[in-house]
């Protein structure tokens, strides 16, 4: 048995060996720090987007579920949908309002998610979401009233308000009081009767930020938008019934509304908040998934100069390793120097490639603004692969070096 | 226990190259014992350094046995030598063979890394045999910050520090001045005196002058074995 202690000797010849050949060790390596990097990085994004989702499905509350034409994973073509999704008719007030009238259903409303620019006297913001729904919008995603007000119940008709999101507010207005004047959404005016902070934890893609709410009427009478992708019923059912029991009780307001006979298929979809987790779960492992195939290549590049640079290291100290065998080092014993060594020199990489992908994720993560922390167990994953890179690939050299016959390497030039 | 601490019988050793067979060993006899103090001699290619190997356990015989303290080593495996190499050995090379990186002390200490000992007997232990060369100052010295002496003292306090039974020298002063090849002819006689069996080799006869006994091969057999006499004052 070679005890532990030698294992620490090993790793402080390795430090040595690597401070001796400070750039050529960097070199090899980082390939390594490239790929636990990339991996950490990602993880860590991963993490943000998942907790996020789950935040913005808390505060929804899981109770809360959506009423569409056609559920998809991916959004479907608008200018060239399939023959099943085109035979279903387009939702309309009626279906929300048949909704309502269950008395377990506590709240029904038509919403639109609305993807415009705002502009305010030649200011303008990037493509971001407005939301179509009605005054019940902040019960739904939380939220903070900061001035003014929400739509009145004649506003609700359609008339051209809106509450702007205070980001957008100041990036539009800067210190103006943005009460009572007029931005132009995709050109068309709506007047500001409201200011509203969102939530912390809203899970908002990049191009998806909110910037208002509008009533649903004026975007169905002034805006373009996508009747399959972005319009649903939000539904959430009394507190004391389940979601099931909800659904069920929708499917059947619904199939009454538009008379769909026994045995005819709904025309319809249901979703709730666990598929809208689901799908966003297999997106963001798939995402992970071409991440680590990506850095997999990059952590066998590093692996391959591991090795070749141990080749080289092995053939430079051919004169020691004979000293140390000649000094009674057993094959056993010079197979874990230079394996010891080579995993030291790759647990470098890794730990550095820790460093940089955690201050990689940082920046992602406020440019995206998420907010996470890298998971434990991506860091410790990255360790163990990263010292499992420098074992495999020092293999080969450092059998190389076991195997040589003293003499003969004593004798070496 | 007896004090023979060598015994060879009928040692062989050839070396194949290519179709040729060549015999560096050819049926050689030696006995040496304990507090001996030996110059192994002979032409160059007469198998001085091939014996040394053996004697050593760094090689293996073709045929023939070789006995070290009552084992015999012409049967052991690769792991059994090393232990050998590293209990009953001590090294001194030509060329010093110290790390250019590590420290007087780091280089002593070298041994018994793999003895196993704890690093704290292990700095005891290499501070006392820098200490037997006269080195006692120069612990925390690189070799390149040593002359050509010191190192020479650096690597026998190295092949002293595990207490061998043998203190085995290939050429110790080859790469060596007069004035500085006499510095360690003094240090191996006084360890010599204080108990220490010293085997070493050399083609000058003023240093095989400073061994009590000289062997000398040729072809590789045992051409004649004699005592030095003691040298007039
Ligand atoms: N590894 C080897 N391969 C082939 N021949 C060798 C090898 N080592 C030594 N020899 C041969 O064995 C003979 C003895 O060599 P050696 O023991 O080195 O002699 P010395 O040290 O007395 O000069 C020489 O003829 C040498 O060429
Ligand atoms: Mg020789």
């Amino acid at each position: 048995m070679i005890p532990l202690s030698r294992i620490g000797e090993g790793v402080l010849m390795a430090l040595d060996a690597m401070r001796a050949n400070k750039m050529r060790s960097a070199l090899t390596v980082l390939g390594v720090i490239i790929g636990v990097a990339t991996v950490m990085t990602m993880a860590s994004i991963v993490q943000g987007v998942r907790s996020q989702i789950f935040n913005a499905i808390e505060v929804a509350g899981p109770t809360t579920f959506y009423v569409m034409r056609y559920f998809s994973q991916t959004p479907l073509n608008p200018d060239n949908l399939p023959y099943e999704v085109r035979i279903r008719p387009v939702l309309r007030e009626s279906d929300a309002e048949a909704i309502r009238q269950v008395p377990e259903i506590q709240y029904a409303g038509m919403w639109i998610q609305v993807f415009a620019r705002l502009e305010y006297q030649g200011t303008q913001t990037q493509m971001i979401t407005v939301w179509a729904a009605d005054d019940h919008y902040m019960e739904l995603q939380g939220g903070t009233l900061l001035r003014g007000r929400f739509f009145t119940r004649s506003e609700l008709t359609g008339e051209q308000v809106m509450v702007l999101e205070e980001q957008t507010a100041e990036h539009l207005f800067g210190r103006l009081d943005p009460m009572e004047r007029t931005v132009r959404v995709n050109g068309v005016p709506f007047r500001i009767i409201g200011i509203y902070l969102k939530p912390d934890n809203i899970f908002e893609p990049p191009g998806q930020e909110t910037a208002g709410i509008i009533p649903y009427r004026a975007a169905k009478y002034n805006l373009r938008y996508d009747e399959t992708n972005t319009l649903w019923i939000s539904v959430k059912g009394r507190p004391e019934i389940s979601v099931a029991k909800a659904q069920d009780l929708v499917t059947v307001a619904l199939r009454r509304e538009r008379k769909l006979r026994p045995g005819v298929p709904n025309t319809f979809d249901l979703i709730t908040q666990d598929q809208i987790l689901d799908i966003m779960g297999s997106l963001t492992s798939a995402f992970f998934g071409v991440m680590v195939a990506l850095s997999s290549v990059a952590l066998l590049v590093g692996g391959i100069g591991v090795m070749a640079i141990m080749m080289v290291s092995v053939t430079d100290r051919t004169r020691e390793i004979g000293l140390r065998k000649a000094l009674g080092a057993t094959r056993r014993e010079i197979l874990l120097q230079f394996l010891v060594e080579a995993a030291t020199l790759t647990l470098m990489g890794g730990l550095l490639g820790i460093l940089v992908g955690l201050g990689l994720g940082e920046v992602l993560k406020r440019v995206l603004n998420l907010e996470s922390s890298v998971p434990l167990w991506s860091a410790a994953l990255a360790t163990v692969v990263s010292v499992g890179i420098g074992l495999a690939f020092g293999l080969y050299p450092a059998n190389k070096a076991a195997a040589m016959d003293p003499i003969e390497a004593l004798r070496h030039e | 226990m007896s004090d023979l601490v060598i015994s060879v019988r009928d040692l062989t050793r050839s070396y194949e190259m290519g179709a040729e067979v060549v015999q560096a060993l050819r049926g050689l006899d030696l006995e040496i014992r304990r507090n001996e103090y030996v110059a192994i001699m002979g032409p160059s290619g007469s198998g001085k350094s091939t014996l040394m190997n053996m004697i050593g356990c760094l090689d293996t015989p073709s045929s023939g046995e070789y006995w070290l303290n009552g084992q015999e080593v012409s049967r052991m495996g690769d792991d059994a030598l090393a232990r050998v190499r590293n209990k009953e050995i001590g090294f001194v090379f030509q060329t010093f063979n110290l790390l250019p990186r590590a420290t007087a002390l780091h280089n002593v200490e070298l041994p018994l890394v793999y003895a196993g000992t704890t690093a704290r007997e292990r700095r005891a232990r290499g501070e006392e045999a820098l200490a037997r060369v006269g080195l006692a100052d120069r612990m925390h010295h690189r070799p390149n910050e040593l002359s050509g002496g010191q190192r020479q003292r650096v690597a026998i306090a190295r092949a002293l520090v595990n207490r061998p039974s043998i203190l085995l020298a290939d050429e110790p002063t080859g790469n060596l001045d007069s004035a500085t090849s006499d510095e360690i002819m003094r240090v191996f006689e006084a360890l010599h005196a204080e108990g220490q069996t010293v085997i070493m080799v050399t083609h000058e006869a003023e240093i095989a002058a400073h061994a009590k006994r000289v062997v000398v091969l040729r072809d590789g057999r045992v051409e004649s074995d004699v005592l030095n006499q003691p040298k007039a004052a």
